[in-house]
């Protein structure tokens, strides 16, 4: 072998290791750095549909247009402690519609029909108002289009309603869609543990 | 009948006559001096308009009513303070296991009502701020239904207490040993003599035996109903901001309403057009 | 021993200020708060507040999973390319490859796209991302520094899909070849540009503009599923058009490919000078006999068309 072969290939090794040496590198930085496994997240204090302040709007319903899965990944869901169980919901009754026989909404707010409604607790079979009520969003209809969480949000409800993300069904893209197109820029990744944290909306007392 | 503003008091500000965080609690007396409960102060304003007093309390206040004798209540968390009418300090009333956050008081002879939000219904004092008993509570919902986190009542000339109970839509009349005399209201999204949205109306005060004025939140609007239920006028209802929620409400002795609105911290003050709403 | 003293100080004063916000806290605490929702004691007759759905996503030991998979597969692409030269077992690994990484993981998580998350950890303090994207991003690059872009053949679901339509290869004129390959570049750049701009700006156009994923999904925004068909189209005549024109991780497998050791080399021993292996490159990666290791794709098909050690090798 000539001199000439050793010293490229002597150069060649060194190229390789500082290379090997930048890479290692860069990817220990990430890597202490690193935090778990991240997920696509609503973050309900920036959710137009969930924020108080904007009222007497058409819900948003990007997360329904954008979402590349057939049926959004995000879903409206009924954080059941914070439900006021009212007798009458406006997120699952359209309050505004004509008042039926039964003194009720005579129209249901989700397009869908994806929320089931049913007295809970000691049940009075002849005053229903002297009830407190269920509202069951079935996660299979929802598609995520926020009418009910602008329903329900305050002063008009107690923001029981939120959208959030089915991680089940999202399949994890890295620029998710719907982030792209949020005007509020609220669909974040966060780390999987903070996920289903459910964020304190402000309230006028 | 229709009413008209004529004035707005305090707003939101660091002013004297301004508030800076809240505007919760209501009263008016007999001279119809206007009294405010918000931040953590009382604030009194002359039939005029202009601050005359205030004074600062221990706890924020949730209410504010004045009794027959000149004597301030201020309900809070978990007490009253009274005061005389120059804002000296006078009492506290405390009643550790029973009495929780307190929304609105009211008076009849020999009595004082507390409401009382932590529990759902109305706590009944004598005078002396002996607990008596309860009233609103004795129903297979454990008390009134009040989603938006506030009990609501006034008491008519006769003792007989009106109390909102939102989540049921209706105001609901008691004797004060707390025995249910009746109720009016409905829902209804459309027409303005029921009460819309998940729970109205939110908040009630009562002038002598005939007059029952009512607000709602979202849409927030008030209103005055006579004793039987019938819808005498919707007194305003653009003018509050949209996201207002329990905006207390007092009426004067001319037939003039005052109406807090919670998120601009203002006191609209309207009046009848054409004198013809005197109080009865 | 001064800096542990700085600490104490820090601890302390920080013990301090935490009983100061509680002092001034307690005369505001009130235990006894409103509840606007009624709760289980308060709706009686037995009631049980139903738990709240919480869907939850893939297991990350099935990431992990993933991405020993991605490294076995590279391993089974370096050891039938360099060692058993056989575009046989490279087409198997391709169509497993692409049902794997392809049609059941939907495309994600992907070394093409890592870029632009790579690029905004590197450089925002505030935004990291989880060890396994790191994995995914940095071992076709360790692999490349070896062995050449062994990812690039059968592993790579976008190239795998290419691989497969490759039905009727014409020649790109070198020239043409080379200019198209510099779109590869301003996509590189854009696409780091745009992924370490704040919001609004801040886009992943990588992932927007991905062509297949919206094949790997079934479901997709038409734009992408037509520049998707488009390419598939193409690449029925002109070789791999999205590895060798667009791809911006090919770039950087190309610089690391310059420094590999080792690469795929046309049967050095027996040359025939016979050319049949630089005509049968659909990638132009092959030049005066030799390999342009950079530009080689790792799909063995120089090997099939030898005639001293392809299947015509073998018939005779």
């Amino acid at each position: 072998m000539s001199d000439q072969t050793t010293r490229r290939g002597a150069l060649a090794r060194a190229a390789r290791g500082a290379a090997a040496l930048a890479l290692g590198g860069s990817a220990f930085y990430l890597v202490r750095k690193a935090d778990g496994q991240i997920v696509w997240n609503v973050d309900s204090a920036r959710c137009i549909n969930s924020r108080l302040g904007v009222t007497n709007v058409e819900a948003c319903n990007l997360c329904t247009t954008e979402c590349v899965v057939p049926l959004s990944a995000v879903r409206a869901v009924n954080e059941y402690s914070k439900c006021g169980r009212c007798y009458i919901c406006p997120a699952y009754f359209n309050i505004t519609s004509a008042v039926d026989e039964k003194g009720l909404p005579s129209e249901k707010l989700c397009p869908r029909d994806a929320i089931e409604r049913k007295p809970i607790g000691d049940i009075d079979p002849d005053d229903p108002a002297n009830n407190f009520y269920e509202y069951i969003i079935d996660e299979v209809k929802c598609d995520g289009c926020g009418k009910c969480v602008m329903a329900c949000k305050e002063p008009l409800g107690l923001g029981s309603i939120v959208l959030r993300v089915r991680h089940s069904l999202c399949v994890d893209c890295n620029r998710c869609a719907i982030s792209t197109a949020c005007p509020k820029d609220a669909i974040l990744q966060v780390p999987i543990e903070k996920a289903f944290d459910h964020v304190q909306l402000g309230s006028h007392d | 009948m229709k009413y008209s503003q004529v004035r707005v008091l305090a707003g939101k500000g660091g002013a004297a006559d301004h508030f800076s965080e809240a505007l919760r609690g209501l009263a008016v007396d007999r001279r119809d001096s206007v009294y405010a409960a918000g931040d953590q102060e009382i604030k009194v304003f002359e039939s005029g308009g202009r601050l005359a007093r205030r004074w600062r309390t221990a706890m924020p206040g949730f209410a504010v009513a004045v009794a027959g004798d000149g004597r301030v209540f201020c309900g809070q968390p978990g007490q009253v303070e009274i005061f005389d009418g120059a804002g000296r300090l006078q009492a506290a009333w405390r009643d550790e296991q029973r009495l929780g956050l307190v929304t609105a008081i009211g008076f009849s002879t020999g009595n004082v009502f507390l409401a009382d939000a932590t529990g759902r219904c109305i706590r009944r004092y004598d005078g002396s701020g002996k607990y008596l008993n309860d009233i609103g509570n004795d129903n297979r919902m454990k008390g009134f239904l009040i989603p938006n986190g506030a009990v609501s009542f006034g008491v008519d000339a006769k003792g007989v207490i009106h109390s909102a109970n939102p989540g049921k839509h209706r105001v609901e009349r008691y004797t004060a040993g707390g025995a249910l005399l009746g109720h009016f209201g409905r829902f209804d999204g459309r027409d303005p003599a029921g009460f819309s949205g998940c729970c109205n109306p939110t908040n009630v005060a009562v002038t002598g035996g005939s007059r029952i004025w009512v607000t709602e939140k979202a849409g927030p609007r008030a209103k005055v109903y006579d004793a039987e239920g019938a819808l005498l006028a919707v007194i305003a209802s653009d003018v509050f901001d949209p996201n207002c929620k329990n905006m207390s409400i007092a009426a004067g002795s001319r037939g003039q309403v005052y109406v807090a609105d919670t998120v601009k911290l203002q006191i609209f003050v309207f009046e009848p057009l054409g004198g013809q709403g005197g109080a009865a | 021993m001064k800096s542990r003293a700085s600490t104490l100080l820090a601890a302390a004063a920080g013990l301090i200020l935490l009983f100061a916000v509680n002092a001034a806290g307690q005369a505001m605490q009130y235990e006894r708060p409103v509840q606007a929702a009624p709760q289980e004691e308060g709706i009686g007759g037995s009631y049980k507040t139903p738990a709240v759905q919480k869907p939850q996503p893939r297991s990350y030991w099935l990431e992990v999973l993933d991405v020993v998979l991605m490294a076995v597969a590279m391993g089974i692409s370096v050891w039938v390319v360099l060692r058993r030269r056989s575009r046989k077992w490279v087409l198997a690994l391709t169509v497993a490859c692409l049902g794997y990484f392809g049609f059941y993981r939907e495309g994600c998580i992907c070394p093409i796209g890592s870029i632009q998350n790579v690029s905004v950890a590197l450089t925002d303090p505030g935004y990291a991302i989880p060890i396994v994207v790191t994995a995914v991003f940095f071992l076709p690059l360790l692999v490349a520094l070896f062995f050449g872009r062994a990812f690039c053949g059968g592993v790579c679901p976008l190239g795998a899909l290419q691989e497969l339509v490759l039905l009727k290869p014409l020649r790109v004129p070198r020239r043409l070849d080379r200019a198209l390959g510099l779109l590869r570049y301003a996509y590189l750049g854009g696409a780091v540009w745009l992924a370490l701009q704040p919001f609004p700006v801040h886009d992943f156009i990588i992932c927007r503009f991905d062509p297949f994923v919206g094949f790997f999904r079934m479901a997709g925004f038409a734009h992408m599923l037509y520049i998707g068909a488009a390419f598939l189209v193409l690449g029925i005549f002109v070789g791999r058009p999205y590895c060798r024109f667009l791809c911006p991780y090919g770039v950087l497998l190309e610089w690391v490919t310059r420094l590999a050791g080792r690469g795929v080399s046309i049967t050095p021993d027996k040359e025939l000078d016979c050319g049949l292996c630089q005509e049968s490159c659909p990638y132009g990666a092959i030049e005066k006999m030799r390999v342009v290791r950079p530009k080689c794709l790792y799909c063995a098909r120089c090997f099939e068309s030898c005639p001293r050690e392809g299947p015509l090798a073998r018939k005779r």
